[in-house]
């Protein structure tokens, strides 16, 4: 009998020993694994793509390019490459030039560059060409240079848009004679003017009187500065300021609630910020044309891919404007709220 | 199970020494462990900050590259150009150490924008000094401003991508910091279950050890309480020292309950031996005493007796048949009392009726008297003690007495713890040397004459064991005592 108690202590003992040594085991094994992984985990997580190409925005503070980055950067990545927005994240505020400089010296494999009519643009992009690089501009192109393609927007049928947008808001208020004022942004060049004139075109003869005013719109802080200037300047508040801009459109949207201005003017914008979709929300805004940027992402990237991989390319693609309002906001809203 | 086998059959000096062995082992063990996993986040923590240090190390290299290359175009000078073309291998090493994949992480791209960078720079610096050796100043001027560009764009990228670094590593520093306090605690805990287990290991290991001790002395302990052929084996667990001595224990106790054993069946045949000699010795007696008895057989006279008393009363002849009836009674007696113990009365009625009928034939010649002490009448005697002694009185003592000077004398008395019977007379008494013969058991007595003194003495030596309870004494002419001592014991009263 006391022999099997001792058995039985014994065995208990041992069992005991067991646990504890399986436990420290594991919790050593554990432990040593936790201290491994400290420090690995922000160089694990990323992904290998054969091509870089370099996103050269006009304005790299700018929500239009930076939704068309965002669209570009998504497609680039289903499709095997990879775009940086260069010149962004860094300690110096670089221009438009330096950054093709620094796409140009870091040996990109293509750059979407947002154009414009300037020697030096044109120059930079002959010296990236010469250095093996295709260079694709959008938006905005850039005449009389080496660019291989240009993803633009139609803005002639833009402006007939907005003209089509004037009617409308004319037989609404029982086809009275109405004033229109025009912002245009300065570092645009032609884009504007053609829009300007297509809206001319559409609304002679049919009651609408246009006046423009150019604003600057080359850094963050001289729009709302500039907008605030045309309006104070002004004898009489327009029927209907039409912005060509996304910053322009909310300056204006936000001094007319300054100036308590709702309801005595109507405003057609441009872009479709999520500002801008509240402000139509509330009927502030009466409408927005806003670019298909996935459509333009797709253009550029595939344009770029196409000129690797073939050595040609198409030299124009071209893309249109959504009307978003009232009645169709809803189908933009949750989108927005998604990409938030 | 065969690994607790082998350890229970390894020398005991062994075991303790495995015991040792792998207690120690596990300390070491854990120690290592704990050593090696500080010694790792140490290097971690060291290495934090690496990085940082070598895009410095990189910037300054630029620096030193960028100025050999101005010093060299400003003046052509050698050391110049020694400095550029040392700075410009230095780059060429370190710039393998940076990313030249395209990656989605922003600092392994902003790595491979550097190295390219770099590399653009050292092309359009080589460019540049090769246009110095031939003199064309446009062009090196040219290519010499687009190296400061490019060294510019180089160092806003360094700064940038130290500064993210410099993020991250300070986040991992606080980490590793942290994880190192973790090790501290997590040590502890390690070092504190090792101990717990250590201390077990060596609690359940001397225990396997020590048991079987423990059993043994148990054992032995139970073996000096007595009765060790109740005591079971120990059963034998294993081959080392202690199992050779529990089977050497295991053989003892079998030789102990063995011995006990035999000395128990012959202390049984002994026993057995013994009860059968003192049967034979008994029935030896019993026929002795059987034969000596059939010597006084009186039947034939007994039941002539019997009928003549009969005819006596028939015929009205009152004293003949009080004569033959005590005849009778005195024959009947012998007939029924040969074979056991009577009371001390029934004998003194024997020899009443004795001298009755002797009277009656002697016509009252000889006088019978009794001094008894009643409260002996009880005590139990052999048969046929008493007449026979006082028939011999007649016989040999006051035979040649005148007629009616006879007299014989009975007496029963106490002394010590014997009951004494005394049979004198006041005849002409017995020579020494008959009495000497008689009492050394020489002189036989006569067949013809009834039962004689000498049976007496024989069946009281049988009775009794050989205790002298006989005792002759006589003078010349002045009669003859004889006296048996009777043992007053526990069953004769």
């Amino acid at each position: 009998m006391k022999v099997s108690r001792n058995r039985i202590a014994v065995t208990v003992l041992a069992s005991i020993v067991l646990v504890l040594f399986c436990v420290t085991v594991a919790g050593l094994f554990y432990y040593r694994e936790m201290i491994r992984k400290l420090g690995e985990v922000q160089e694990e997580n990323f992904n290998e793509y054969p091509r870089l190409y370099a996103y050269i925005a006009e304005d790299p503070d700018s929500q239009l390019s930076n939704s068309i980055y965002k669209e570009i950067s998504e497609y680039a990545q289903e499709n095997g490459c990879y775009v940086e927005m260069t010149g962004q994240n860094l300690s110096t505020r670089y221009s438009k030039a330096d950054r093709i400089n620094i796409a140009i010296s870091s040996k990109v494999d293509g750059i979407i560059l947002e154009g414009d009519e300037s020697e030096e643009t044109a120059q930079l992009i002959d010296k990236a060409t010469a250095n093996g690089i295709p260079v694709v501009t959008v938006l905005s192109d850039c005449d009389g240079s080496s660019r291989k393609s240009f993803v633009g927007l139609n803005n002639y049928t833009l402006g007939t848009e907005y003209g089509k947008e004037l009617t409308a808001i004319s037989a609404d208020n029982q086809n009275k004679a109405l004033n229109v004022l025009i912002l245009l942004d300065r570092d645009d060049g032609n884009a504007d003017d053609i829009t300007h004139s297509a809206i001319q075109e559409y609304a002679t003869g049919r009651g609408i009187f246009l006046t423009s005013s150019i604003v600057d719109t080359s850094t963050p802080f001289t729009s709302q500065e500039d907008v605030m200037n045309v309006l104070d300047s002004l004898e009489k508040i327009p029927d209907v300021i039409i912005c060509l801009n996304d910053r322009t459109t909310e300056s204006v949207y936000q001094c007319i609630v300054d100036k308590n201005l709702v309801g005595q003017t109507t405003i057609l914008g441009f872009f479709d910020s999520e500002t801008i979709l509240k402000a139509i929300d509330k009927g502030s805004v009466y409408a927005t044309f806003a670019i298909e940027a996935n459509n333009v992402a797709k253009q550029c990237v595939d344009a770029l891919n196409e000129y690797n991989d073939s050595g040609f390319v198409s030299e124009y693609y071209s893309s249109n404007y959504v009307l978003i309002n009232r009645a169709n906001i809803s189908n933009y809203k949750p989108e927005e709220n998604e990409d938030g | 199970m065969a690994k607790g086998n082998f350890f229970a059959n390894m020398k005991i000096s062994r075991k303790l020494v495995a015991v040792f062995l792998v207690t120690s082992i596990i300390a070491m063990a854990v120690n290592i462990f704990i050593y090696f996993n500080l010694n790792q986040a140490l290097d971690k923590i060291n290495s934090v900050f690496s990085s940082n240090i070598s895009l410095n190390e990189l910037s300054d290299n630029l620096n030193e590259l960028h100025s050999g290359l101005t010093g060299y175009l400003e003046t052509k000078g050698t050391d110049d150009l020694e400095l550029y073309y040392a700075s410009s291998q230095k780059m060429n090493e370190m710039m393998k150490n940076l990313n030249d994949e395209v990656t989605d992480n922003s600092i392994k791209l902003s790595e491979r924008d550097i190295r390219n960078m770099l590399e653009t720079y050292l092309k359009t610096a080589d460019e540049a000094i090769q246009a110095k050796r031939g003199r064309n100043i446009d062009e090196y001027t040219a290519k010499y401003n687009e190296c400061s560009k490019i060294k510019e764009y180089l160092n806003t990228y360094i700064y940038s991508i130290n500064n993210e670094q410099f993020r991250t590593n300070s986040e991992n520093y606080q980490a590793l910091v942290n994880s190192l306090r973790y090790t501290e605690i997590m040590s502890m805990l390690i070092f504190a279950v090792a101990s717990v287990m250590n201390v077990l290991l060596i609690i359940v290991l001397t225990n396997t050890i020590t048991r079987p001790l423990t059993r043994l002395s148990a054992k032995a302990e139970e073996i000096s309480m007595g009765s060790p052929e109740n005591v079971e084996p120990l059963e034998v667990v294993s081959d080392d020292e202690v199992g050779k001595v529990t089977n050497a224990f295991n053989e003892m106790l079998a030789s102990i309950k063995d011995y006990i054993a035999r000395i128990r069946t012959q202390l049984i045949t002994q026993s057995e031996m013994k009860e059968k000699n003192l049967l034979m010795e008994t029935h030896l007696k019993d026929a002795q005493l059987k034969y000596l008895q059939s010597q006084i057989n009186p039947h034939f006279l007994f039941n002539t007796l019997n009928a003549g008393a009969q005819l006596a009363m028939m015929e009205g002849a009152d004293r003949t048949g009080e004569y033959i009836r005590k005849m009778a009674d005195f024959f009947r007696y012998n007939v029924k009392k040969t074979s056991e113990t009577v009371k001390l009365s029934e004998e003194i009625e024997l020899v009443d009726s004795y001298i009755y009928i002797l009277n009656v034939r002697f016509a009252g010649e000889i006088i019978f008297e009794k001094d008894i002490d009643e409260t002996l009448l009880d005590v139990m005697v052999p048969s046929m003690i008493i007449q026979p002694l006082v028939e011999n009185s007649i016989k040999y003592g006051i035979k040649d007495v005148e007629p009616g000077d006879g007299k014989i004398t009975l007496s029963i008395y106490r002394e010590g713890d014997n009951c004494c019977i005394r049979v004198s007379d006041n005849g002409i008494g017995t020579d020494e040397d008959i009495i000497e013969k008689i009492m050394s058991n020489e002189k036989k007595p006569s067949e013809t004459r009834g039962v004689g003194i000498t049976n007496v003495m024989e069946r009281l030596d049988l009775h009794y064991n050989n205790r002298e309870v006989f005792e002759i004494k006589s003078k010349k002419n002045e009669g003859t005592q004889v006296t048996i001592k009777i043992p007053m014991e526990a069953g004769n009263v």
